[in-house]
């Protein structure tokens, strides 16, 4: 039975599935059936340091960045409309692999070309982030993001973090009204 | 060495410290970079007699009563967003000052508008409260509200006692729901 956490709550991945080794962050969400342009949104993965930041842009992990120079951290491409149910987006990690630089792993979703399009996450809805034991294929954890983010063009949705030796999922659901740039910013990565 | 506290240890800290005369409450976060209110945590005392109630409000120190009638325990001042690095909230503490009848001191950390902003621990940064003993430095407890109070809006971080004539340490570590009204009047205090 997956850990159903609410925002800010945080589960050890670790415990709950002795010997894990490869996980599948799946994101997914309904787009709300309107006339206008396309949503578009895209997960990614910041790779962080002690200090909450990318050591380099190599760290930002999207559909033009596929793959961890580590080999730990695989995105499995771009969804450009939502269509099918589950999870729209993929990321898998092979935690053993993860640099020992590396103790956060934050995942994001933001939406392509937001203010060209007028989009924000208040158009979003049945926002919600799991993580899979990839060899299992058993749901250990989840967070459905309950709340109308409407100013917020990009969101932090949770964190997969080192923890006393273990791995953790932490439930996070901010997000940012400055979009990719701003959120990208934070987290030391130039997006220009 | 600083006990770190996981969610509900209790640990008494006696031998760590014996003579303990001056501690201070270091209360810390980082300030929020994400969009929304910011998180405003409190770090508060209560001075309790016998009966486990505050004498009357006056002996309830946060950032809007700032010094003990006797002049014991001193709230260094009210911090709203968490800027700054090291301890964003200090209340020190004179033991040696505290009148006979106080026989517990309840250290406290609440969030400020945890319902209306939607707010709880653990979405905010780095965000911790220790004890330390003045003499030296020393770091008595120290509990991780981020990690181990994740959903917590409130809580009972631990509490100074005395006992056979010294002052203890006991760490709690135990969240609160309902926030600082109801922590306060749970000691007799109206806010």
């Amino acid at each position: 039975m997956a850990v159903s956490l609410s925002k800010g709550g945080n589960v050890s991945l670790s415990k709950e599935e002795p010997n894990l080794s490869k996980i599948l962050i799946g994101l997914g969400w309904d787009n709300r059936k309107t006339d206008g342009k396309d949503f578009d949104l895209d997960a990614s993965l910041f790779m962080l340091g002690d200090a909450g930041r990318c050591s380099n842009d190599a760290g930002f992990i999207f559909y033009n960045n596929k793959e961890s120079a580590d080999g730990s951290v695989k995105h499995h491409g771009d969804n450009r409309t939502g269509e099918g149910d589950g999870d729209d987006e993929k990321i898998s990690v092979v935690l053993g692999k993860v640099g020992s630089d590396v103790q956060r792993l934050a995942v994001t979703v933001t939406i392509h070309e937001a203010s060209e399009r007028g989009q924000n996450f208040g158009q979003v809805q049945n926002a919600f982030i799991r993580v899979v034991n990839e060899d299992t294929g058993r749901e250990i954890a989840r967070y459905d993001l309950g709340e109308d983010y409407s100013t917020e063009t990009a969101m932090v949705f949770g964190e997969i973090y080192r923890h006393g030796g273990e791995w953790k999922f932490k439930a996070i659901g901010q997000g940012y009204a400055g979009g990719l740039k701003a959120m990208a910013t934070q987290y030391g990565i130039n997006v220009g | 060495m600083p006990v770190n506290l996981s969610k509900g240890g209790t640990v008494s800290l006696s031998k760590e410290a014996p003579g303990l005369a001056a501690i201070l409450a270091g209360l810390g976060w980082d300030n929020r970079v994400s969009d929304g209110k910011p998180f405003d945590l409190d770090a508060s005392v209560f001075l309790l007699g016998a009966d486990g109630k505050c004498a009357g409000d006056a002996a309830f120190i946060f950032y809007n009563n700032k010094k003990s009638a006797d002049g014991s325990v001193e709230h260094m001042g009210d911090n709203t967003t968490g800027q700054g690095d090291g301890d964003d909230e200090v209340v020190k503490i004179d033991l040696a000052k505290v009148p006979e009848a106080i026989t517990r001191l309840v250290f406290a950390v609440t969030i400020h508008e945890a319902k209306e902003r939607s707010q709880n621990f653990g979405q905010v940064q780095n965000a911790y409260i220790r004890v330390v003993n003045q003499a030296g430095g020393a770091e008595l407890a120290k509990y991780d509200l981020s990690e181990d109070a994740s959903t917590e809006t409130a809580m009972v971080f631990g509490e100074v006692y005395r006992h056979n004539g010294e002052w203890k340490f006991k760490a709690i570590g135990q969240g609160f729901s309902g926030g600082l009204g109801p922590l306060a009047s749970s000691f007799g205090v109206n806010v």
